[in-house]
């Protein structure tokens, strides 16, 4: 696990639109590199919030990380988003 | 030695500016601007030569990389929010000079007090800090000290750390070798989840918030730092842990009950406390 590398990443995308935009533009470059698992690494490239949270990812940064680079209905993203990570509860974010 | 003339907490809610302009905001919004007008001129009436501003960073300005737990900045001036704040909430900006002296003394002072202050020649101050000093000093007109805490990546201090470390700034404070008028600006918040399964309109937990208030209000150290852990507040919401800069302020209270406290309940929004320590005739009733 390497939650600090992902918060990173997240921290890197809400302080610097340029950064944000090389993340959406392609993210498996922006990633290469870093000091990921897999699995925190497929999260970050599919925007798999409910996966990033369940791994315990800084959800303080999680929140603008998500609304910055979802691609998809950003209207719909509240409700969703409470829905798909509630089953997860509480994972310890502390790195 | 300088004078210790106003303590006060108010909320840092990047969403209240925002909410307050709208067209026809909802009671509970007017009367916290209302009560935070109030305390515009309750700090105001204490004439202070410098104020101390104590508050959070939203992982803006210090992260994992680098966390400090308690940090003094000194650079000689003190500007914000970042501009992603900015553009997200639409709040506006603050710039004020840092009384550098001032900051200079309390890092010398702090170790004999039982502090040892982290400090920064190069910061930016986030929405914590300019959010409230834009509605108790719109004029920008005072030199700060800010104060930082970490609140937002654990571990972050027990309550009881917080209290004793606000023990710790009101005896420098009474130490500073100057004849400055200081007072005292916190900010922080009750009950808040964000990015998590309770994410809401209104506060996560608003019994915490009412329980919390009704200790403090009565200058009960004792029930806060017993109450008010980690897990305690994690459970109210996750992002509750910015109640501990209140903590902090009734240690500079030196446990004492403020002159006046509330708290307000939007239905829009988390909750919007106040809190005021003075030793002079308030503005508000």
């Amino acid at each position: 696990m390497s939650k600090f590398q992902v918060d990173k990443v997240m921290r890197e995308a809400i302080l610097d639109p340029k950064v944000a935009s090389a993340f959406k533009a392609d993210t498996e470059k922006f990633l290469e590199g870093r000091d990921l698992t897999e699995a925190e690494r497929k999260a970050l490239i599919d925007v798999d919030y409910a996966t990033l949270y369940r791994l315990g990812a800084h959800p303080f940064l999680l929140n603008g990380f998500t609304r910055l680079v979802w691609k998809g209905d950003k209207a719909a993203l509240n409700a969703e988003y409470r829905k798909n990570i509630a089953p997860f509860g509480y994972p310890d974010f502390s790195t | 030695m300088a004078e210790l003339v106003e303590i006060m907490g108010i909320s840092h809610s990047p969403n209240f500016p925002g909410q307050i302009a709208e067209p026809n905001p909802e009671p509970a919004i007017v009367e916290a601007a209302r009560d935070y007008e109030l305390m515009r001129q309750r700090m105001a009436s204490t004439k202070p030569d410098v104020l101390v501003v104590i508050a959070s960073d939203h992982l803006n300005q210090f992260f994992m990389d680098n966390m400090p737990t308690f940090l003094v900045g000194k650079a000689p001036r003190a500007e914000g929010p970042f501009p992603h704040e900015m553009r997200t909430f639409g709040i506006a900006p603050y710039r004020a000079n840092v009384e550098v002296d001032v900051a200079k003394n309390m890092l010398q002072l702090a170790p004999k007090m039982g502090v040892d202050f982290s400090f920064s020649d190069e910061f930016r101050i986030d929405h914590a800090f300019t959010v409230p000093l834009n509605f108790i000093r719109p004029e920008m007109d005072l030199p700060i000290v800010p104060i930082f805490t970490n609140v937002m990546a654990p571990p972050v201090p027990p309550a009881q750390r917080f209290f004793e470390v606000g023990k710790a700034i009101r005896k420098i404070i009474n130490e500073l070798p100057s004849n400055k008028r200081v007072g005292v600006l916190s900010s922080g918040h009750l009950a808040i989840e964000i990015g998590g399964p309770k994410e809401g309109r209104s506060s996560s937990d608003p019994e915490f918030d009412r329980r919390m208030m009704n200790l403090v209000g009565r200058g009960d150290v004792e029930n806060v730092i017993e109450e008010a852990t980690w897990d305690r507040m994690m459970a109210s919401g996750n992002v509750t842990p910015g109640f501990l800069n209140f903590v902090l302020l009734m240690g500079l209270a030196d446990g004492k009950p403020p002159s006046v406290s509330g708290v307000r309940f939007p239905k829009s929004k988390g909750s919007v406390p106040y809190m005021a320590w003075d030793s002079q005739p308030g503005v508000l009733p």
